[in-house]
């Protein structure tokens, strides 16, 4: 059956659109204006004069705000891999394995995500001096891993118990192992869920601010929220350079989400509905 | 050539069997059709033989070897299922030639396999093609052209037609029934279709609740079932039960049917007993012809025409009688007519637990 929306879902929606995009959209009219533009009373809507010498002084004057996002990107792309590998086949395990304790061993992955990361931190932190992990990729990658290899387990899980189990039965009878099957017949399937999930945990990774500011201690090696966040000198908050440095923060993801904006609708909601 | 025989075969799920004693020698080149209602392990019994599913308890053997601890792909198998589970993201050729490129069989070999069987089963000009642009019933070729291309020792079958549309579903019917006669590879197939049971079956094993309830030929579980499951089972639509009672004189229904003894079966010294006819079986008489014992009168409830047949809802005594006669020229509803139980078309079951009565020589 048909339903046509009426004019208060219209409303709601339209509502729930300003409310989430007006912070993005104020930013990124900031990050076009000048300083006295910024300051001005009353308040300019729109940027006069507009101008992109924030964007000119970014470039070619603060090489360390480039430098953090290039930061963001290994640790993001690190993450990514490492969390889609592992919980690909921890998730494949507690879907098809007929494992004896598979509900509760899926409740004990759920429960680690419900600590507060920052109540990790102090352990963390120590257990990382003592490693050596302080200010490697490395030690970030693997931290946050750490952090988000519960959602990628349990997303990925739900995705694979949707695809039909004779598939890989057919497989098991042509011969194919365990692994096999996983990486020849059930990952090639899988892709839109991993798509969908790999771009979740990116932008987690990419977003997360307590480890990465407790673990990267190194100007050098600050991700893109940290660095900005520290941005401000001593005696002044430099809105215009914070509020362009995070618009080119936010960019990677926005394109990634544009691009591959079909695959994760497709994957988040997967097993849903026939 | 192969023989699967089942030794005691059994399968528990957490504490209850699915599948209970199965016992049962599969001679080579036969087609056994495993039958039964959704959830009588017909499909458990299958999967246990194919190595997906482990068994509880009990033996496999298939060509003299015990296979119940082997891999699936070193039972000699190959299986066709329902939705066809082909790899979507493989060629109909990479589908059918995956278990040979597994076996590490030489690639001219395999080339030439793959084509000889698509040719086989007319699938030569889909070769490179991927499952999604085919048809249902071009799917299900592949699946068993990939089956084929194995030359397994057995050929696991778990309701490859219940997904096809009638129409198609007869046509791969005859088309199995030709391959299975070409290439007389010895054949399990699952079913909870009885035409496909009946047709293409060398023996029926019908199964109710985890157990078997019988062995036979088409023939055999049609003419002479072993129980009133059986019975109720087999035949479209299914056979008339009547509850009866002795009576002083031969037997009464809980309505007011009075039949006269059952000599023609061993009723030992049962005091109630069920009775079995198949609507085919009832006769409809001319008005004029003369009665005898097991004659009747009858009330038409109900007529319905099916087409070439149509279907009588009887009122006999109390009792309700479904009967099918010829669609040219059938009673109307309301009208009196006569009808006779044949008693060689007859069958008899014990009340207690379903068991036919003998019948007397």
């Amino acid at each position: 059956m048909e339903r046509r929306a009426g004019k208060g879902t219209y409303i709601t929606v339209v509502i729930s659109v300003v409310i989430s995009f007006f912070p993005i959209v104020w930013l990124i009219l900031t990050s076009l204006k000048n300083t006295a533009g910024i300051y001005s009373w009353p308040p300019q809507y729109w940027p006069d004069p507009f101008t992109l010498e924030n964007y000119i002084y970014i470039f070619t004057e603060t090489p360390e705000l480039l430098r953090y996002v290039v930061n963001s990107f290994i640790v993001g792309v690190g993450c990514t891999a490492l969390t889609l590998t592992a919980g690909g086949m921890a998730g494949y395990a507690l879907a098809r394995l007929r494992l004896r304790f598979s509900t509760g061993l899926m409740l004990m992955i759920l429960s680690v995500s419900m600590f507060p990361p920052i109540a990790l931190l102090p352990s963390l932190f120590q257990s990382f001096v003592n490693l050596g992990f302080l200010n490697s990729y490395l030690g970030l990658i693997v931290a946050h891993t750490g952090l988000f290899l519960p959602y990628a387990v349990f997303m990925l899980a739900s995705y694979f118990a949707t695809l039909p189990v004779e598939i890989e039965e057919a497989a098991q009878i042509d011969g194919m192992g365990f692994l096999q099957i996983f990486t020849s017949i059930v990952a090639p399937l899988s892709w839109p869920g991993f798509v969908a999930t790999g771009l979740i945990i990116f932008i987690f990774s990419w977003n997360e601010f307590p480890l990465a500011l407790v673990l990267m201690t190194q100007d050098a090696m600050r991700t893109a929220p940290v660095g900005i966040s520290l941005y401000p000198g001593e005696f002044a908050f430099p809105w215009e350079t914070i509020s362009t440095a995070t618009v080119i923060a936010i960019i990677p993801i926005l394109v990634i989400t544009a691009i591959f904006q079909k695959q994760i609708l497709g994957g988040l909601t997967a097993g849903t509905g026939k | 050539m192969a023989q699967v025989s089942l030794r005691n075969l059994g399968k528990s799920f957490g504490g209850t069997m699915a599948v209970e004693a199965f016992d049962l020698d599969i001679a080579d080149g036969e087609f056994l059709v495993l039958l039964g209602p959704s959830g009588c392990g017909k499909s458990t019994t299958l999967r246990m033989v194919a190595g997906l599913e482990s068994n509880s308890t009990g033996e496999i053997w298939i060509k003299d070897k015990r296979m119940d601890h082997e891999e699936p792909k070193n039972r000699g198998v190959a299986m066709v299922f329902q939705n066809y589970a082909l790899y979507p993201h493989k060629t109909v050729f990479d589908n059918m030639a995956m278990a040979l490129k597994l076996q590490k069989v030489p690639k001219d070999e395999i080339e030439k396999k793959v084509r000889d069987v698509a040719e086989m089963i007319g699938l030569s000009d889909f070769l490179e093609r991927k499952p999604a642009t085919l048809s249902g019933g071009q799917r299900q070729r592949v699946a068993i052209g990939r089956a084929i291309v194995r030359t397994p020792d057995v050929f696991l079958f778990d309701e490859p037609l219940s997904n096809l549309d009638a129409k198609l579903r007869v046509k791969m019917r005859m088309d199995l029934q030709q391959l299975h006669a070409r290439l007389g590879v010895t054949s399990i197939y699952v079913t909870h279709d009885q035409v496909e049971a009946m047709t293409l079956a060398d023996r029926i094993v019908i199964m109710e609740g985890g157990v078997i309830a019988q062995v036979g030929t088409p023939r055999e579980v049609y003419d002479e079932p072993a129980n009133a499951f059986v019975a109720g089972f087999i035949g479209s639509p299914a056979m008339n039960f009547i509850k009866l009672n002795r009576a002083e004189k031969g037997w009464r229904s809980e309505g007011a049917l009075e039949l006269p003894e059952l000599n023609h079966f061993d009723l030992g010294s049962a005091s109630t007993v069920t009775l079995g006819v198949r609507p085919e079986h009832i006769e409809v008489l001319p008005p004029e012809t003369p009665a005898d014992a097991w004659t009747y009168d009858a009330e038409v409830m109900l007529a319905e025409l099916l087409g070439a047949d149509a279907l009588l809802n009887l009122s006999v005594k109390g009792e309700e009688l479904l009967v099918r006669v010829n669609g040219t020229e059938y009673p109307d509803g309301g009208e009196k007519i006569k009808i006779r139980l044949a008693p060689e078309r007859q069958h008899a079951f014990d009340i207690s637990n379903g068991t036919a009565f003998p019948r007397r020589a």
